[in-house]
């Protein structure tokens, strides 16, 4: 394309997006057709739609081997579609869609990572070619009838030579002029007996009669070479004048050199032919149509979740923008809030003011929900990637598995949903192989021989929580402990350990209980680095699990990273903001209700509960803080079941914070999450829960 | 001005590829549609002097389309974009009144002189 000098860039970056989407989308149909052990006609069209786009585009990349591959898995599905009760073998079928998929992908992210796509696709080839020899072989056997291909030109058959004709219906003999034309089109121009077609077509309106060497321009493949060899000749009578024949024929396109000469009759290679009768007379007007297999089909469509209409109306977006937009309505959030409570507005009675005011005030605040929304997106995008995964990893152990996915509708930020991916395959893979018993084994527990993995995602407050259940053989508590005790992790008496905590050794480094190192698992790396990914988007991990029955993994993530809820409190003369989901209550109370230990540890009781009583000042060496209990107020806290009270100096207000990453030169420091920029201009500290309650209480 | 074009194909990257040749080449792209249904209301729209069509799109196809862009406008200019092996679809469509063809992958030399022959 460069030597057409247009930049490539924007080309191989649609290429590489619109690539990698159909593939996914291919993808998901093989897994749904193989579940179903059934290729629906819907599902082939669509593989056959895809391939051939792909094909296309690759075709015009110049990534040949992508598409050959494309085009030879067009051509199984061409076959397929044709010859829709042709038995298929779909295990074989399936494994080498996905060898074809995989080898796209491939190539796609060597391309995407800057290198040379040189994978080569000639053993894939082969075997898809094989495949299609074998089905076209059977369906002959099963049919005794040739199936018919339109690229299939029998191989023996010799080219034909024969002409057809075309007669306008019955016209008084007049003055007709007979001519003999002779077009050669230039080179490259590609589909030559096409091109000819056109003449003809073109010409039909003002001739008699009409024959033409090679005749059969359409459905003879090898009529092509011939035009492009020998030239396409054509001979006519017509009543019109020399000047519109000429200009009827100038109307080609591509034509490189054209002949025409009147004369009293026409050629002898076309009158031998004509007397030898060989004439076949074609219809123009009535050609075979195509078979349209689609058309009944689109209903269909819907019901496989491929759904294309989705596209429609849908325009893609680059995840930089959205976050420079989601940047600038938190910058607008706060300049409405600063100007509308401008201290300088104070005392001022303003009614057309605060009127104005109000409806800025409503408007910013639909402007963030819809920002926000735009941001948002299923995690049914990473569920589905699930399938593949337990698809091949069943196929390697010999567990049959069964996949459950639940609440795949449930949305998530754009931001954490790329952070999800790797976690969940981790999880998925760890459940199948160590989780899941071998058939044997389940048959003797009494359980089904079939395995089952389900993922379910839900809404849990601010948060989402995305499970990873399986029903296996659970974990081993004692060996887990054992092991912790080995490697020296153990820090507690061991007595006080609770269950969660001991499976929640399995998630720190270099820790694994399996003896055996699989493909997929047993290094223990993984568990590690899952927790890492997880924590990074400010999730957390905890595990469930009954020994003989099952583990489950709960992965809590926030639905988004950008905004939250809080509760803005004051100490001394900083201001914190408390994430209103965390908050339980808030209450002033007498000296007299706290006690405090022998460590000066203090705590108050509540409904005949014991907390533990944090003072932010101390937390934070602030300065002048209220210290006399009866003048502050009390802020429950919780997270995780872990509960304690922060006293503060007071509270000042509720509202929806942007949340800013610190800066760089300030390390992470424990108790806090980040920061926010306040409506007049001051800066907010928000406070991290759940790091408060974890330093304070262990 | 130069002659206004619709650019129909389900596939994004074809359809940029030839924005970016033919806007290079004073046409103008005045609209983009992914599937037939899309291609014939777009048509009803913004008729366009110029409609590339590619043929095999999912619900609606090119031939299709092509066939009730026609039956709207018979003076409709129609050029199909086809990939080899599709002969017997271009030859339906030339039937059904398209103007020339296009066969991927192309070259903006053709695609140029093709849209600048009708």
């Amino acid at each position: 394309m460069s030597e057409d000098g247009i930049s490539k860039e924007p080309m191989l970056e649609m290429y590489l997006f619109e690539g990698n989407q159909l593939v996914e989308q291919l993808e998901e149909i093989i897994i749904k057709c193989e579940k179903d052990k059934k290729f629906e006609m819907a599902a082939i069209n669509e593989i056959f739609r895809i391939m051939h786009t792909i094909k296309g585009s690759s075709a015009m990349m110049m990534f040949n081997q992508i598409g050959s591959v494309a085009h030879s898995m067009e051509d199984l599905f061409f076959f397929i579609r044709a010859n829709q009760n042709i038995q298929l073998d779909f295990v074989g079928l399936s494994d080498l869609v996905l060898a074809g998929i995989d080898f796209i992908k491939a190539e796609m992210n060597k391309i995407e990572q800057g290198n040379i796509a040189d994978g080569l696709g000639d053993d894939l080839i082969a075997e898809i070619k094989t495949m299609l020899i074998q089905m076209k072989n059977s369906y002959e056997n099963q049919n005794t009838m040739p199936a018919t291909l339109p690229d299939s030109s029998p191989d023996g058959a010799k080219p034909k030579y024969y002409i057809s004709s075309y007669k306008k219906p019955s016209e008084e003999k007049r003055l007709d002029t007979k001519y003999c034309v002779e077009i050669f089109f230039e080179e490259d121009c590609q589909m030559e007996n096409i091109r000819a077609y056109m003449v003809i077509n073109n010409l039909q309106d003002i001739v008699k009669d009409m024959y033409y060497i090679p005749a059969n321009v359409i459905d003879d493949g090898d009529s092509a070479d011939i035009i492009r060899e020998k030239g396409f000749l054509i001979c006519f009578s017509t009543s019109v004048s020399y000047a519109e024949v000429e200009s009827t024929l100038h109307q080609t396109a591509f034509l490189r050199r054209m002949e025409i000469n009147q004369v009293d009759q026409y050629p002898d290679a076309i009158k031998a032919l004509y007397g030898k009768r060989e004439i076949i007379l074609e219809d123009a007007f009535e050609v075979d149509p195509q078979p349209k297999i689609e058309t009944a089909e689109v209903g269909k469509e819907g019901d496989l979740g491929i759904g294309n209409s989705r596209q429609q109306n849908i325009i893609s977006v680059s995840v930089a923008k959205l976050d420079m937009l989601m940047d600038i309505v938190g910058e607008i959030v706060i300049s409405e809030a600063m100007v509308t409570k401008n201290s300088d507005l104070a005392g001022l009675q303003l009614d057309g003011f605060s009127k104005a005011a109000r409806q800025l005030r409503k408007l910013t605040d639909e402007l963030q929900d819809i920002v926000m929304s735009i941001r948002m997106v299923p995690v049914s995008i990473v569920f589905q990637k699930m399938n593949r995964i337990v698809r091949d990893m069943s196929k390697k152990l010999a567990k049959e598995v069964d996949l459950e996915i639940i609440g795949d509708t449930t949305e998530v930020d754009k931001n954490i949903i790329d952070h999800l991916s790797d976690p969940l395959m981790h999880l998925i893979r760890n459940a199948m192989d160590h989780g899941l018993e071998k058939k044997e084994d389940r048959v003797k527990a009494v359980k089904p021989s079939k395995g089952k993995v389900t993922l379910e995602a839900k809404n849990a407050g601010g948060d989402v929580l995305i499970i990873v259940r399986d029903d296996g053989k659970g974990l081993d508590r004692e060996k887990i402990l054992n092991k912790a005790r080995e490697r020296g992790l153990v820090h507690k008496p061991e007595h006080e350990l609770t269950d969660k905590e001991i499976f929640s050794y399995i998630l720190l480094a270099g820790f694994s209980t399996n003896e055996q190192v699989t493909e997929f698992s047993g290094r223990g790396v993984g568990m590690d680095v899952v927790t890492k990914n997880i924590e990074k988007i400010g999730g957390s991990i905890t595990i469930e699990s009954v020994f003989g029955k099952g583990t489950e993994i709960f992965v809590k993530i926030p639905l988004t990273l950008a905004i939250i809820d809080g509760i803005e409190v004051s100490v001394g003369k900083s201001r914190y903001t408390i994430p209103t989901i965390s908050i339980r209550e808030s209450f002033r109370i007498d000296e007299s209700d706290v006690t405090s230990d022998g460590d000066g540890n203090e705590m108050i009781m509540i409904r005949g509960q014991c907390y533990p009583v944090l003072r932010i000042h101390r937390m934070f060496n602030i300065k002048n803080p209220v210290m006399r209990i009866s003048d502050g107020i009390m802020v429950m806290i919780e997270s995780d079941s872990k509960t304690a009270c922060l006293f503060v100096d007071k509270l000042v207000g509720e509202q929806q914070v942007v949340v800013k990453a610190l800066p760089r030169y300030l390390k992470k420091v424990q108790g806090i999450a980040g920061c926010t920029i306040l409506g007049d201009g001051g800066i907010s500290l928000i406070l991290d829960v759940n790091g408060i309650l974890e330093r304070q209480l262990s | 001005m130069g002659k206004s074009v619709l650019i129909v194909d389900d596939a994004m990257f074809m359809r940029l590829t030839l924005k970016l040749m033919l806007e290079k080449n004073g046409f103008q792209v005045v609209g983009e549609a992914e599937n037939g249904a899309v291609a014939v209301a777009k048509y009803k729209e913004l008729k366009p002097d110029i409609v590339t069509m590619d043929i095999t799109m999912p619900e609606v196809d090119g031939i299709m389309a092509l066939r009730q862009i026609r039956a709207m406008d018979d003076k409709a200019k129609v050029v199909m974009v086809s990939a080899m092996g599709q002969e017997v679809m271009i030859r339906e469509a030339v039937m059904a009144g398209a103007k020339s063809f296009i066969v991927k992958p192309f070259k903006e030399e053709g695609v140029i002189k093709t849209l600048s022959n009708l």
